[in-house]
């Protein structure tokens, strides 16, 4: 009985399906290129707009006028600023040196000042 | 709904399916829809949703094509593409010695299977599948798969008998 499935299966392999026509370009493509364009555009939109707000912003707050406002206020006077960490990052990679003297400065304002009269450390000794 | 497996074909491994499948495919199709062209158009439309991933298919591509094709056959033998007479020239299958008429009869003989039968003896002639596969790709256990493919054989045997020398 296998003897004959099988002879009869090579018989059945001189008919061959007809090869249909070939496989046409899916037309698919012109409708998800734009909408993959436009999702990498406001993308890129939103980062650039990011980036434009952070540089901007560390512009206003920090480096150059920070450092030339804080010349002319005394310093128990200076408000401790936040640091940013992109200004920071710049600085360390363009001027190593300069980022020293800023973080110098920076910790000058931010850290606990235990000199002065009024210092958190001696109101707390006091305590 | 994607499962857990399920995953878009890239267009070469598409292109690759339909090099191995294809013809065996639209044969298959046939048996629902004898318009020869209604059927490629069924087999492509299939093809052309898995070049535009817009499906994601089982670890077993070849058993989603199948199941595919027969529900858009269907589809169009609802849609009123059933009844167009069989072409001596359109026929779904070549005779390699050239006998189209055993190759009409052997159309005709598929098309009277029940479809399970059919579907198994496709599968495993003209697409290559091992019953292990085939019954994967059906869904069915491996002894119903091998059942039915030795009534389909016995079947078409019997309809062939004329056109063969044993």
């Amino acid at each position: 009985m296998k003897n004959l499935d099988e002879r009869f299966e090579k018989y059945l392999g001189e008919f061959q399906p007809r090869r249909p026509r070939a496989l046409p370009e899916p037309a698919i493509h012109w409708q998800v290129w734009p909408r993959r364009l436009a999702a990498a555009a406001s993308i890129g939109i939103a980062l650039g707009a990011s980036l434009w707000f952070v540089r901007k912003k560390s512009e206003w707050n920090g480096g150059e006028v920070v450092a030339k406002d804080t010349a002319l206020i005394p310093e128990s006077k200076l408000v401790p600023q936040p640091l940013s960490l992109l200004p920071l990052t710049q600085l360390a990679l363009e001027n190593p040196e300069k980022l020293e003297a800023e973080l110098t400065k920076a910790s000058q304002r931010v850290l606990p000042d235990f000199r002065g009269r009024e210092s958190t450390l001696r109101v707390l000794a006091k305590e | 709904m994607a499962r857990l497996g399920d995953k878009k074909l890239n267009a070469a491994e598409v292109r690759h399916l339909y090099g191995q499948h294809g013809p065996a495919l639209v044969a298959y199709a046939r048996s629902f829809v004898t318009d020869a062209a209604a059927a490629e158009d069924v087999v492509h439309q299939v093809f052309l949703r898995l070049l535009s991933q817009e499906v994601e298919v089982p670890d077993v591509p070849v058993a989603y094509v199948y199941r595919a094709v027969r529900n858009a056959a269907l589809n169009a033998r609802r849609n009123g593409q059933r009844d167009a007479p069989l072409d001596p020239q359109l026929s779904a299958f070549k005779h390699r010695g050239g006998n189209m008429e055993a190759a009409l009869s052997l159309e005709k003989a598929l098309g009277e299977l029940p479809e399970e039968q059919r579907e198994v003896v496709i599968m495993r002639i003209w697409s290559g599948l091992t019953l292990e596969e085939a019954a994967v790709a059906t869904g069915a256990p491996l002894n119903t798969v091998a059942s039915r493919y030795r009534y389909a054989l016995e079947k078409l045997r019997e309809k062939l008998r004329p056109y063969r020398k044993e």
